[in-house]
């Protein structure tokens, strides 16, 4: 599949934290031929092996989160309206008016945060923004009908078609940390009927946004010596500044952080350099808020280096990023699953 | 009346740019009645009944629809834009738009969460300082795709939900279009004269030139009005209900209404045995007051579908309303005739 249908494919994809079995079992599906083994853990992360690990050999772990940020359903009204809580850092700017997806049991149903019109408004309210605790989903449905439909606990996603933009960008929600999903099927791709000196594990983790959960235990399970962790990061907008940003379309951006590895990291800048791939520098001064964290101190410690897809408006459903620093982050990777271990 | 919706709904018709709405409306009312378009783009149609009734009358339907339009294309390629009509600035953020004549499309983002300080978390950003990115990398590539002065509306249609229920963007006004552009398909006892005007949502232009050419002695305005049946909002606060069919206004901020007709309405839903409610409390406004005052004045009737979130994307009507409101609107046009 191309690179460009499969962000938007996964982007479409159901996957709020703890409830990721419908894109886990897509990435599962598009993978596995790529693939000796695919498993789940008990907390839901899909284990891709692309190369069995080999006695004396390096064990690298490549992981991307495949959850996104969402809400739960927590209560319903007498009225049908359905009480929700954030899952994962929800920025009350997009609450408003948003048409959402309740995904129950019976299957995807549309949905839209209340909201008070500008007409009925009292001075002042539209300057105050309103909080999730404070909001109700509007299903449009009895009370009866609704406590048929939805179950409390069921996941609620903002509703918004993945799209491309011009050029080779796309938006979508989800794609922190989809685009890094891609990027790994993308690789796992370039290094197909390669022979690899080293065993090479995928990991597709759950429950990233509310703190690496899957992420924590799968690198436990899989007891790697080497580990990529890949997020998304900042990409450069209007409102923000150039000193906490990349950019979209200038390359993968390399982390620098106390907790990343500085040799597994040295090595990445220079494989880029070898092969033309163009990459940036991400520094950070403590953990990088990433799987990363919890990969680096599993067991005894496993050496962990970060690479990011730079995006713009991270958690909003209209997250965008560019095709060709997808292509170039799995690039990046296949070269290095290539180099390690000779 | 779902089909006739969904088909309005999908057409672009911000204020000044309604003619896609146009075109569709003349396209299927031409057969029907006979059409004039006036200089500010209002589609007026009168349909013949069997008799010339004793008031004349006229139906009245804005075309247009709240939106966006592109004022300024910065350096980088992102878009700058302003609301064109009322939209709370509080749900722009995260959300797509379609651009122009190619719908083109483009997304209204913000700085991550994790970017932001914490007063900036609490607050509401102005339409100033919000961009619209369509991925063009420059100025010049933005403007292979759009130009300024290009109009802008929310990327949604129109989708059933719940039990009833419809959800979408535009419903104000394409409801009431919709539900005069099946009036006029019915055989009618009375000449009326329909007007879909223009510009209702930016100052009403629309409605003031073609009460100067229709000079009608009664106008009934269909619109949607703001229901806010939700939870947080007390009852006396909650101005009409969905389900509980039309809304009939007998003072909003712009009208105080002909009482007598008020009345009419109210009793002959009651003796029909259609729902209907009164619009309790004062608010909002509409074209009555360019049909009460222009000309040598009408006397004035607004019957609105009761509309939760109104100006937003995600509009939702109850379609047990449309069917209540197109019976009592049929209902009506014999009363008024001879009121």
């Amino acid at each position: 599949m191309e690179l460009k249908n499969l962000l938007l494919e996964l982007s479409a994809k159901q996957g709020t934290p703890g409830r990721e079995t419908p894109v886990g079992e897509y990435l599962a599906g598009v993978i596995a031929p790529l693939c000796t083994s695919v498993s789940v853990t008990p907390l839901g992360s899909v284990i891709c092996q692309l190369a069995e690990p080999k006695e004396g050999q390096p064990h690298l772990m490549l992981m991307a989160h495949m959850d996104e940020i969402g809400f739960v359903v927590t209560y319903i009204d007498d009225q049908g309206f359905l009480k929700i809580a954030g899952c994962g850092g929800i920025d009350s700017k997009l609450l408003t008016a948003s048409a959402v997806t309740v995904h129950t049991r019976g299957g995807e149903i549309p949905g839209v945060i209340c909201s008070i019109p500008p007409h009925l408004q009292k001075q002042g309210e539209e300057k105050t923004l309103p909080k999730v605790e404070d909001v109700f989903v509007d299903i449009g449905c009895s009370a009866q009908r609704a406590r048929e439909l939805v179950e409390l606990g069921d996941p609620v996603t903002i509703a918004s078609a993945p799209s491309p933009l011009m050029g080779d960008l796309v938006s979508g929600k989800a794609l922190d940390d989809r685009a890094c999903c891609a990027a790994l099927v993308r690789a796992a791709q370039l290094v197909k009927d390669q022979p690899l000196a080293c065993g090479v594990s995928i990991v597709f983790s759950t429950m990233e946004e509310v703190g690496s959960q899957g992420g924590k235990t799968a690198a436990y399970q899989l007891n790697p010596t080497h580990a990529i962790a890949l997020d998304v990061s900042f990409a450069l907008t209007p409102d923000t500044k150039p000193s906490r940003c990349g950019k979209l379309k200038e390359g993968p951006m390399i982390g620098i952080s106390p907790i990343l590895n500085d040799g597994m990291t040295r090595q990445l800048f220079e494989l880029a350099a070898q092969e033309g791939i163009p990459v940036q520098t991400e520094v950070m001064g403590g953990t990088t808020g990433t799987d990363a964290d919890v990969i680096a101190t599993t067991r005894q410690g496993v050496k962990t280096a970060l690479i990011s897809i730079p995006q713009r408006y991270m958690h909003t459903p209209v997250e965008v990023v560019s095709v060709q620093d997808v292509e170039n982050t799995a690039r990046l990777v296949a070269r290095y699953l290539a180099t390690l271990g000779r | 009346m779902y089909d006739t919706l969904a088909a309005l709904v999908a057409l672009p018709g911000v204020s000044g740019r309604e003619t896609p709405v146009r075109e569709e409306l003349a396209r299927q009312l031409e057969p029907l009645c006979q059409l004039s378009v006036d200089p500010l783009g209002n589609l007026i149609a009168f349909k013949k009944g069997r008799k010339t009734p004793k008031n004349k009358i006229l139906l009245s339907a804005h075309m247009d629809e709240v939106g966006f339009i592109i004022t300024y294309i910065e350096e980088n390629g992102m878009l700058r834009f302003a609301p064109v009509g009322g939209i709370d600035s509080r749900l722009a953020v995260g959300k797509r738009l379609k651009i122009g004549p190619g719908a083109v499309p483009g997304v209204i983002g913000f700085k991550a969460i994790h970017q932001q300080s914490s007063e900036e978390r609490g607050k509401v950003p102005s339409f100033e300082e919000l961009y619209l990115d369509i991925g063009a990398l420059s100025r010049q590539e933005a403007l292979e795709q759009v130009q300024l002065g290009d109009t802008a509306i929310f990327d949604t249609g129109l989708l059933p939900l719940g039990e009833d229920k419809l959800l979408g963007r535009a419903l104000d006004n394409r409801a009431g279009c919709a539900l005069l552009l099946e009036l006029l398909q019915k055989d009618l006892e009375y000449d009326v004269t329909a007007a879909f005007t223009v510009m209702e949502e930016t100052g009403c232009q629309g409605a003031r030139t073609v009460a100067a050419q229709v000079e009608p002695d009664i106008a009934l305005i269909l619109e949607t009005t703001t229901a806010s049946d939700i939870p947080g909002v007390s009852p006396e606060n909650q101005v009409c209900h969905l389900g509980k069919g039309p809304v009939v206004s007998f003072q909003d901020r712009g009208t105080v209404y002909d009482w007598e007709l008020y009345r009419a309405v109210l009793k002959l839903a009651q003796e029909k045995n259609i729902p209907c409610q009164s619009k309790a409390g004062v608010y909002g406004g509409n074209e009555s007051r360019s049909f009460q005052t222009g000309a040598c004045g009408a006397r004035v009737a607004a019957l609105s579908l009761p509309c939760r979130y109104l100006h937003s994307p995600a509009c939702m009507l109850d379609r047990r309303d449309l069917d209540s409101m197109a019976a009592l609107l049929e209902a009506l046009i014999p009363v008024a005739a001879t009121l």
